[in-house]
This record gives structure tokens, sequence and C-alpha cells, in this order.
């Protein structure tokens, strides 16, 4: 197998954006990471694009093959990827394996989603047509609703606290606004959505104990990389290839109820175990991560799953600011799902891009993890039925 | 309204595992064959929550949500309907009911009520 | 413009007094104080440029809440709407957002409009509140009659307050269904809708009242469309 190589990545501003159609943000995003992969006219061999739900939110099948005709890639191979929020991810690793063995050289991978020309109540479904049509969906559960009740146990067996989440969401919601792709600008304090008593009406309930600013917002958006192999990225590409060292999916039981522990997300750590064991290296090797916090509780139950933490400490990192910027291990300095948005199908690719943007060292020094060698990414389908973790490293 | 829960789980006939809802191959031992069994004796609730933001479809303004384990080891959600949501411990009992859950295209859906 | 007195006296409706809203401060999810207090019919003409710019933005129907809480806000400047009263809120002196009603009579309040121009944090959730109690608890009122015109509105107002649905009662916003607010269920509602604190500092309170100040055409515009093409 030839080791793959990320050449380019691009992303536009998620948030909403009601002027765009799902595939201009798709032409947009792609666009941006082929100029950045300094492509110009040259085409490429295969395009995967990672999306959700354009069939029920656009009434658009066919995704990919409406964007190769729109950016003129014509007559390259096209395909759709659905793996629900690990759509990104998926297609990403669909585009490494066709590269890596060599039946193509050059692939872009797009992954897009929008959300937001429906009511939010309307999304809130979509989201949950991801549960058991039988034994789940009927009752009206939501993944908010899901996370709710992991994050009660969680919080059971583990002693973790509502100020823990709180840290995240703070921490997140800080480097959101520092990130000019985010959705979410702005800064909250604990002032405004713990401590003074007006947080209740600013920080409801949203499925308890969680509350809205444990949540991601629901968003528009595109993301797009490159990839062919290092060896022909170290003779083209102008700006440092991130490699592909490693990635791993997993999958795990559709319901909650059906795991023997629901606290515990095998699918999460047989994941990451699979992408440390193919780059050959372990978490300690990592420098920093942008992991899949759709509710605050995923931030820190991933970052122990994957191995960054042992089970019960991730919480208490996150308090003691070692998650956060100079920190120990930096997590989602993007601002994450919770600030950056999360358009399901691109969120998977967006992550790659943001950990592709730190490797570069093209951050500025408020979002920049200093000396960034090695990042990992992890994209979280379902409520963990599905995972896709990646291992990135910066090819010297 | 009707107390009998419309609820049929499979035991794997091979090594036991009980499946709620049905799968094609047994998830520990992967034998097809099956034996029907019902929710038996009380049920207890293993996980809750309360839902604030509401999927299309349904006209309250919260719904509390429960995963509850019978007796002979079925485990099942159902749409929990207390008053006082503090009331809720994991662990407790709650009486079993198969009672409308939601309306989908003017008609009743039924599902797992607890109290 | 000159004014014929005479005729004035015929087409001014006769005002019931209104007690004062007491100005109140809250904190926001960003740590920011907002100050909702009392317009003053002669803050109408600053309040209308604010309102002005979203009369071009359909998104989230601020035009229509905008153009007719424009007519309305003019109604009660050119004395044509009988017992408006207007709130706003502002942060460090700035508009950030509006509310409107009347008293129908001593039992009865009608809310019109709430406008909020800084987005996502929760600023009209704040500013309706504030709406509800002025009436339910300053006014002393019965019942305020509702009506939403957005699906934000219809879910903020009817599904939050869980409010009561008025069959065969005409809102006087026309078109949509009426709904109301009664006493026993602001209170019920009132612990996780209502917030703010009184009195408001004097440094604050001078901040606010000193000016309203309102951001210019293209700020209006993004704040409430969002930046980035959002």
């Amino acid at each position: 197998m030839r080791q793959v190589a990320i050449i380019g990545a691009g992303m536009i501003p998620f948030g909403r954006r009601d002027e765009d159609s799902l595939l201009d943000m798709l032409a947009y995003a792609s666009l941006n990471a082929l100029d950045d992969a300094g492509m110009g006219k040259k085409g490429v061999d295969a395009v995967y694009v990672a999306n959700m739900g354009a069939g029920i939110l656009q009434h658009q099948t066919s995704v990919a093959s409406a964007l190769v005709d729109r950016l003129s890639l014509i007559p390259a191979a096209a395909d759709a990827v659905e793996n629900g929020p690990a759509s990104g991810a998926s297609a990403i690793k669909n585009g490494v394996l066709a590269v890596a063995s060599g039946y193509y050289d050059y692939v872009l991978v797009a992954g897009g989603e929008k959300m937001r020309e429906i009511v939010g109540w309307k999304a809130t479904d979509f989201v949950a047509t991801m549960t058991h049509p039988e034994v789940e969906y009927p009752y009206g559960v939501t993944l908010p609703g899901m996370a709710g009740m992991f994050t009660r146990l969680y919080m059971e067996k583990y002693n973790l606290t509502r100020d823990q989440l709180i840290a995240v969401a703070i921490k997140n919601q800080k480097m959101g606004a520092l990130n000019p792709y985010a959705h979410v600008e702005m800064i909250i304090t604990r002032e405004g959505i713990v401590d003074d008593p007006d947080s209740v009406v600013n920080n409801p309930m949203a499925a308890d104990p969680l509350h809205l600013y444990d949540m991601c917002p629901v968003s528009d958006g595109a993301a797009a990389v490159v990839l062919c192999s290092l060896e022909m990225a170290k003779k083209i590409s102008k700006k440092p290839p991130v490699l592909v060292a490693g990635f791993g999916q997993a999958t795990d039981t559709h319901t909650l109820q059906e795991r023997d522990d629901p606290t515990d997300l095998k699918a999460v750590t047989l994941a990451s175990n699979q992408a440390f064991e193919m780059a050959k290296l372990t978490p300690k090797d990592v420098d920093f991560a942008e992991l899949h916090d759709a509710f605050t509780i995923l931030e820190i139950a991933e970052s122990e799953h994957a191995g960054f933490f042992k089970k019960g400490e991730g919480g208490k990192a996150v308090e003691k600011g070692e998650t956060s910027l100079g920190g120990k291990f930096p997590i989602n300095m993007s601002g994450g799902l919770k600030a950056r948005g999360h358009p399901v199908g691109a969120t998977g690719v967006a992550q790659v891009v943001d950990v592709v943007f730190q490797l570069r060292h093209e951050l500025g020094k408020d979002r920049q993890v200093k000396g960034a060698k090695t990042g990992f990414t992890l994209n979280f389908g379902g409520f963990g039925n599905n995972v896709v973790a990646f291992v990135l490293r910066r090819a010297e | 309204m009707t107390d009998e829960l419309k609820i049929t789980a499979y035991r794997c006939k091979k090594c036991g595992r009980i499946h709620y809802p049905f799968h094609d191959r047994c998830l520990d031992c992967l034998e097809r064959d099956f034996e029907e069994i019902k929710p038996e004796g009380d049920a207890k609730l293993l996980a809750f929550t309360e839902i604030y933001n509401l999927p299309w479809g349904f006209d309250v303004r919260t719904l509390k949500i429960g995963v509850v384990e019978f007796s002979n080891h079925i485990k099942a959600m159902g749409q929990i309907q207390i008053d006082d949501f503090n009331k809720l411990k994991t662990g407790m009992k709650l009486k079993t009911f198969w009672e409308p859950v939601r309306v989908q295209a003017g008609e009743d859906v039924f599902g797992l009520v607890l109290r | 413009m000159a004014v014929d007195m005479d005729l004035e006296a015929l087409l001014r409706a006769p005002a019931i007094e209104m007690a004062e809203y007491p100005p109140k401060m809250i904190t926001l999810a960003n740590g920011k104080k907002m100050i909702v207090r009392q317009a003053d019919i002669k803050d109408v003409p600053v309040l209308l440029q604010a309102v002005r710019p979203t009369l071009e933005i359909p998104r989230d129907y601020y035009d229509i809440v905008g153009a007719r809480l424009y007519a309305e806000l003019l109604g009660w400047y050119r004395h044509r709407v009988r017992n408006e009263y207007c709130l706003v809120g502002q942060i460090e002196g700035y508009l950030v957002g509006i509310v409107n009603g009347r008293m129908v009579d001593k039992d009865i309040g009608m809310s019109y409009h709430t406008l909020a121009i800084d987005r996502g944090l929760r600023v009209g959730s704040h500013l309706f509140a504030a709406k509800m109690e002025y009436h339910i608890e300053i006014l002393g009122q019965q019942e305020v009659w509702i009506t939403a015109e957005s699906p934000i509105g219809f879910r903020r107002w009817m599904i939050e307050y869980g409010l009561i649905k008025q069959e065969g009662v005409q809102h006087e916003l026309g078109g949509a269904s009426s709904y109301k607010l009664t006493r026993d269920l602001y209170f019920e509602t009132k612990p996780r809708l209502v917030a703010g604190k009184r009195p408001v500092s004097k440094r604050f309170l001078d901040e606010a009242m000193d000016k309203i100040m309102v951001a210019d055409e293209d700020a209006i515009s993004e704040k409430i469309c969002g930046v980035k093409g959002r």
C-alpha cells in the first residue's frame, strides 16, 4: 500500500448560508482545496462526497455526480458517502484507500450539509432519523436526548461534573471566536451561563442534564481535501504535505440499550486503536486532537476512550486547562463542533482540514499548537455506533 | 389503552443472549435461531432524560424518555409519564403500559409508556 | 408638519394611565449586561432609525415584523394607537432589541412585536419575557394576547410558555391563531423564563437613559443576518 498525503485543504465559513445551495458550498470548499493543493487545471481521478441528508433536506440525490459536473471534473469517478455525522471521515477513509491501493493518483474529498433551510425542530427530526426506526425513533428521542442519558450515566459512573462540561463549552466557544470559519463567534462566560441567576434563561435545560450551551449549533457548511501518494506529494506540493499516518473505523450496536455497558464507547476505542496501530504511534505521541464534541460530554468521553486520558480524568484535564492552548494536550482549537458548527456531512472533513492547518503551522498565535507534528481526529457517527479516527502527521 | 406490551424480544437458542430489537444473527455467537420472548416482571429504570427541544411531530413542551430493563433482561426505550422529573432515579421500578406515544399521519402510534 | 389641533382632538383616542415599567438589568450568556427599560414616546424617531434596515431583511420574517413594528411605533408617536408602550434592551447604551404592545383594557394586554437586533444571546426571549412581566406584574392585567409571525416566535412563545390557544378570538395583528398568557401561566413559567435584577445601578441606568445609541444600518443588517454569508 502506498502512503497517502493530504496536499490541499479548504473550507468555507460555517454558519447559516441562506444564499448558497448545498452544491454551491461543496463547490466553493472544493475549489479552495484544489487551489490550496496548487492543482491548477489538473483534474482528479476520483471524487468522494460526504453528505448525510440532501435526499431529505434538499430533495436532491447523487450529489457526487452533481459536484463533478459543477467543477468540470468529468470524467472523474464520483461516489457519495453517507455515514451519518461521520460521513466526512468515512469519505476521506475511502479516498485514502483508493490512493493507497494505487488505483487512483489524485482524489478530491468534499463534505457538506445544508441544514438551516428547514426550521430547527425539523432539523432535530432529520438528525433523529439515525436512531432505530422501530424501538427508538417513535418515542421522540433525539441525539441530544441520547447524549443526556449518556451524560447522567457517565456522571454516576465517573463522577463527571457539570463544571467540567461547562469548561468544555467555554473553552470551545473561546476558540471558535478566534476561528474565521466558525459558526459561533461568541465568547461565553461562566457568569452568563451558570453563576448568575439570569443564566436559568440564558442556558436552559436542553436534554437533562445537558443545557443549551452543551450543544453544538445546527449549521450549513462544507470542507474539502485533496489526496495523493506521499511520494508524489513530496515532488509537487509547495506546502508541507500531511501524511495520513493511520486510520481506523469501528461500529457498535445501533441502540444504546443493547450495549453491555452504555458508558463504554467501544467503537471509539477500537477505531482509535486501529489508527494508532497503523501509524505505529500511541496517544502519547499525539500533540493535539479535533474531537467530535456535538455535545460537551462527547469531548470528554472521547478523549478518554481514545486513550488520551484515563477514564474519569478527561473532565478534570479540561478544568485544569490541560486541553486548552498551551496545555499538555490541546483539544478542539478550531472551536470544535460546539463553535465551528456541525453541518453533519462536512464535519469529519472539516476536522481533518483543521488538523492540516495546524500541522502546516498556518494558524495565528492564538490558535496554533506550537510545533505541532502529529494530530488526531475523531468523527462520531450515530450515538457512537460508527466511528472513524485519523492520525495525521506533518511529513518532513 | 391496553396493558399488553407489544414488545417481542429474541433469545438466542444457542448462547441465550437477548436481543431487542431483532437481529438476523446473534450479536455474540452469530447463530440464527431465536426464541421469541415477551417482557416479564418489573421494569427497572436504567437511563433517562427530559428533552426540551423536540423533533417535529410532537405537540408537547418536553418529553421524558427512559430505558428500562425487565426482570427477564429485555431492555427497551419508552416514554416516561410522571409529573416531577426530579423524582426519577436510576434503578427505580416503573409500571409499564402500551399506549399512544405519538401521532403520525393522523394515526396514533403505540409504544411503551412508563409511569 | 403643522398639526390642526381641532382635528387632532377628534382623531386622538383617550389613553388609559399606564404604570411605568421599572428598569432591570439582565446578565447575558457572554457576561454583558442588558438594561431593559421603558422607551419614551420622544425616543420613537431613533427607534425607527433602528427598525428601518429590517424592512429589507426577509430572513426569519424580519421584514414583516420590522414593517409592522415601524407602523406601530409611528402610530404611537402620532397618537394613532391607543395605550401603546415600548420596552427597549440596551447594552452599553446601544439598542439591541425592541418589544411593544398595548393595553386593551384594564384586564387584557395585546402583545405586538419582538425585534432582536443582537442575535444569539436570547435578547428576544428576555425582552418578550419583560413584556409579559409588564402586562401581568406591573399593569396587573389578567391575560395577554399573543400571536406569532415567524417559526422562531412560535417556538419561543407558544411552545416555551405553553400558551393557551384561543379559538374564535381575533388578535389585533390578524392572520395567525391567537394565543393567551394568563396570570397563572405567567407565574408558573416565570422562574425559568423571566430574568433580571432591580434596581439597576446608577452607572448602568445613566448609561442607558442618557441616549439610545443605534448602530449604523449595515451593522444592524450584519447583526441580524450575521457575517460571513450567514
